[in-house]
């Protein structure tokens, strides 16, 4: 048995210890919004915020989470639906284009604006080290700096 | 006149027309002349009235576009949407939704590309053959970067007979006649005289009655208030809340889960699973299938149970004359080829090349195997049905191929190919690769042993890059003849390399063998230079076979041809003591479209601007699918040989553009794609088998490696090219030349560089030979 919560909803489950955080979330909770893409900690379309820290869920094991507070790219929106300031900044940008990678990057990036509001090219390229497919690298830098400049209004 | 079946056609096309003609040969010619290739007239369906096969309007005035083209990231629902919402007059927001249609109707066939033309190109005989024969077979697809110019009439066609229907519907209500009626672009007919207006939505039901227009007429470029214009994608909002149903995400009830292991050596039969019995007993196993002797399934109520399971199965495979094969020998067996005397002829343009020429400048190119590795791994959800009757879920390029791959693999079942339906899912990535039906015929065979409960299979992303399929490896040897003013008299270039013709259609369409592999133009497409005055020409190819499966793959033979021969050309400014922009620009005096693209490009990159040492510039223009390319690449080599891609500047003329943000965006995946393999993507073969098997070792390009990217679109009149594909092209030669020009080290073979890790995921690019 092991209690957590994901998106801010508590979650009590009976499931093998080893079963990966991706598959948890893909199989027994049905949240799908973090994505399979390699399984192996390398692309990042599974990243997902576990008590705030970008973590690759597919290597992320379901008995290390008791307790912990999980979000997917589904919770990053307010309840009403008002988007997050990453999310607008990704539509501003029109960053996705097959999409599937973009969840993770979503993930990364508002982990990354947590712990460094302003970050350079410099600094985005060493921290997002997600794999995107379809070549949306230029806009995925642009929406982050957007998203940091909005950021800093508020 | 262009050539009927030439030689930028779709590659099924032979096969499908003759299976049609000989329908048409038994039923006669009446057979043909009953294909309904208007598709639907209006009708009402609920709360919504299907105007035509393109488009539905409901009463609350919202607009549904039915788009037979697959979403894989291009933005085509976008674009297609645009288009039909130009002629509706509507306004391009959120009461316009885009579905792609599950009936394979003959009016959504791309009859057009499949004959190698633009469907304006086809008139007479052609246009009603063309139509009825190919709309007949219906091959529902997206690929060749076709989707705009193939739709780009139609769907604005579509959309004005829907708003004709929709004011004759007013005009039947207010009792006036239509031509009094005008509709501003906002959802409504107005009567101007009256000031009286309705709405599309209250107009919806009664316009499905209203007739058709025979010829409807679409609205002049001056009075455009879309096309031409930026709009926001359609699907974008939905991604960044992670909402789409990509294929991997669909959930049925009562759904297994399936994994697979296929042979490391393709050819290999299973002999058995040495341990079946253990695997049986781990919890949640439904079954273990090994799938037409070729690959073994696990079925489990989780895929992770599954994939477990098989990490642990002990499969015995069969011996295949393969088994010892590796690059070393592929290698050979393309030199080999390379030098026989009977290339297939691809292009003879002349005299034949001179014996002795007084200038000669001869090079030897390489570029290996690679696979598309789509963020979304393969993977299909199918039902079968005690009915009778089939279901599938599948991101797929093709409507047409994956119902092709239900039928074959739920055969046992005897299921009726009218009896299935597929529902086309957003597509992770696709790449040519969702052309393919393997995965999808392989989740029937599993669904058929399994009726009435849907099975979804995933491959792992080791299945995908270890186990898939490629972009065929391929070897060139060119040269030319200069003259005195350094051009080139003659040109002369061959390449060997294995045919995906052959491949894919011996995959879609086993009874035809797979055809001549011969001359395949996918083989040599981009060797030839047609658009460079060179008086003598020669290009030819060789077919190279082995075991393993090679098929579509974005630009296809472009994407290494045309890297051959754009550097070659740079070896022969350099030897011409000549700028390379100049040499292009000389060459291309023929070619006003293309040097247009040339000069644009140079000038965004300042080219001839000094750069300080360890800096270059490399040039390279390519054009095809009825588009031009042009990009300049800025690299710095460091000391220690480290390669960084600083900049690139690209020009683009992909004639009339509908939503520029995103033919922009297509340059820039484009760009990205294309330096990823040109400096790091490769497989290789050992043992018969594919040596990577997931993104520690099949290296792709991250934030850390992307260049700075600026393209500017060069305004044209022509009709629609495509933008899918023709901007990876010059890409791979601006890098190779750039680092050229950088070093004074030419590099003849993809990739371009080795690849360093730097911690768990990074990497850099380095040098392979010392330089200093
Ligand atoms: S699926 Fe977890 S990093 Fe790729
Ligand atoms: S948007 Fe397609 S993989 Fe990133």
């Amino acid at each position: 048995m092991v209690t957590f919560t994901v998106n801010n909803a508590p979650v009590d489950l009976d499931v093998d210890q080893d079963k990966p955080l991706l598959w948890v979330l893909r199989e027994d909770l049905g949240i799908l919004g973090p994505k399979y893409g390699c399984g192996v900690a390398q692309c990042g379309a599974c990243r997902v915020l576990v008590n705030g820290v970008s973590v690759p869920s597919c290597v992320t094991f379901a008995g290390d989470l008791e307790g912990a507070e999980v979000v997917t790219i589904e919770g990053l929106a307010e309840p009403d639906g008002t988007l997050s300031v990453v999310q607008q900044a990704w539509i501003d940008e029109q960053v996705p284009q097959c999409g599937f990678c973009q969840p993770g990057f979503i993930i990364a990036a508002t982990a990354l604006l947590a712990s460094n509001p302003n970050p350079t090219d410099a600094e985005i390229d060493e921290e997002i080290s997600n794999i995107c497919r379809c070549g949306t690298y230029p806009r995925i830098r642009r929406a982050i700096h957007r998203a940091a400049a909005a950021l800093s209004e508020t | 006149m262009p050539r009927l079946l030439s030689r930028r056609s779709f590659l099924i096309t032979g096969a499908v027309l003759s299976g049609t003609v000989a329908v048409a040969a038994t039923a006669g010619i009446g057979y043909l002349a009953s294909v309904d290739i208007d598709g639907p007239d209006g009708f009402v369906d609920g709360d919504r009235a299907v105007l035509n096969a393109f488009v539905a309007i409901y009463t609350d005035g919202t607009v549904s576009v039915f788009v037979p083209k697959t979403e894989m990231g291009q933005g085509i629902h976008t674009g297609i949407a645009m288009l039909v919402a130009e002629e509706l007059g509507i306004p391009f927001d959120n009461r316009i939704s885009v579905e792609h249609p599950t009936e394979v109707l003959p009016v959504y066939g791309g009859w057009a590309s499949q004959l190698g033309i633009r469907p304006e190109e086809a008139s007479g005989p052609l246009h009603w053959l063309g139509r009825r024969a190919l709309g007949a077979a219906s091959i529902v697809s997206t690929g060749a970067s076709s989707s705009t110019y193939e739709l780009w009439t139609s769907l604005r066609q579509a959309g004005a007979a829907a708003r004709h229907m929709l004011v004759g519907a007013a005009a039947a209500e207010m009792g006036v006649a239509p031509t009094e009626l005008t509709t501003p672009g906002d959802g409504s007919v107005v009567h101007e005289a009256t000031g009286t207006s309705l709405t599309y939505g209250h107009l919806a039901l009664a316009a499905a009655t209203i007739p058709p227009p025979e010829s409807p007429e679409l609205k002049p470029a001056s009075d455009w208030q879309l096309i031409g214009r930026s709009q926001p994608r359609v699907d974008i909002p939905a991604k960044v809340r992670g909402l789409p149903v990509f294929g991997m995400d669909v959930i049925q009830p009562q759904m297994l889960h399936a994994s697979i292991r296929q042979a490391p050596v393709t050819g290999a039969a299973v002999a058995r699973v040495v341990n079946e019995a253990e695997l049986r007993e781990i919890r949640g196993i439904v079954d273990v299938v090994v799938i037409e002797d070729t690959s073994v399934a696990v079925i489990a109520d989780s895929w992770w149970t599954a994939e477990q399971a098989l990490w642990r199965a002990e499969i015995a495979w069969t011996p295949t004359e393969w088994d010892d094969l590796s690059g070393v020998e592929l290698t050979q067996r393309m030199e080999t080829a390379l030098d026989s005397d009977e290339p297939n002829v691809v292009h003879e343009e002349g005299e034949p090349f001179p014996d002795t020429p007084d200038h000669l400048v001869e090079a030897a190119y390489s570029a290996p195997l690679v696979t598309h590795a789509c963020m979304e791994s393969m993977n299909a959800t199918v039902l079968v049905r005690s009915d009778g009757t089939a279901e599938a879920w599948v991101s797929s390029q093709s409507l047409t191929s994956a119902r092709w791959g239900v039928s074959r693999g739920a055969a046992a079942a005897g299921i009726d190919l009218d009896d299935i339906t597929v529902n086309v899912m957003q597509n992770g990535g696709a790449f040519g690769r969702r052309t393919e039906l393997d995965v999808v015929q392989q989740a029937a065979f599993l669904a058929a042993l399994h009726p009435d409960r849907p099975v979804k299979l995933l491959w792992s992303r080791e299945e995908d890059i270890g186990r898939g399929i490629y972009r065929s490896h391929a070897r060139a040897r060119l040269r030319a003849a200069l003259g005195e003013d350094g051009l080139p008299i003659a040109y002369e270039a061959r390449v060997a390399g294995q045919s995906v013709a052959q491949g894919l259609m011996g995959r879609l369409l086993p009874i035809t063998g797979g055809g001549n592999p011969e001359g395949d133009f996918l083989t040599s497409e981009g060797l030839e230079s047609p658009h460079y005055a060179i008086p003598n020409q020669h290009v030819g190819s060789h077919h190279v076979p082995s075991n393993i499966r090679v098929g579509l793959w974005r630009s296809n033979g472009f994407s290494h041809n045309v890297f051959f021969a754009e550097s070659f050309f740079d070896e022969c400014a350099h030897a011409a003591g000549t700028d390379p922009l100049e040499y292009r620009r000389r060459l291309l005096v023929d070619s006003p479209r293309l040097l247009t693209v040339l000069d644009r490009v140079a000038a965004m990159a300042d080219w001839g601007s000094p750069l300080p040492p360890g800096r270059g510039r490399g040039i390279a223009i390519g054009g095809a699918y009825y588009s031009v390319v042009a990009q300049v690449v800025e690299v710095t080599v460091a000391n220690d040989g480290e390669i960084t891609v600083d900049e690139v500047s690209c020009a683009v003329d992909v004639g009339t553009v509908i939503n520029p943000d995103q033919v922009i965006a297509q340059m820039e995946g484009s760009i990205l794609w294309g330096l990823t393999t040109a400096l790091m993507s490769e497989n290789t073969v050992e043992n018969g088998s594919i040596v990577e098997s997931n993104f520690h070792d099949f290296q792709v390009q991250r934030l850390r490696n992307a260049p700075r990217i600026t393209v500017e679109i060069v305004p044209s009149e022509e009709l629609p090219g495509g933008a899918g594909e023709t901007g990876v092209i010059p890409i791979a030669p601006a890098l190779g030349n750039a680092i050229f020009a950088a070093t004074g080290h030419r590099i003849r073979s993809l990739p371009l560089a080795a690849t360093e890790t730097i911690g768990e995921r990074q990497t850099r690019s380095v040098l392979r030979t010392a330089y200093t």
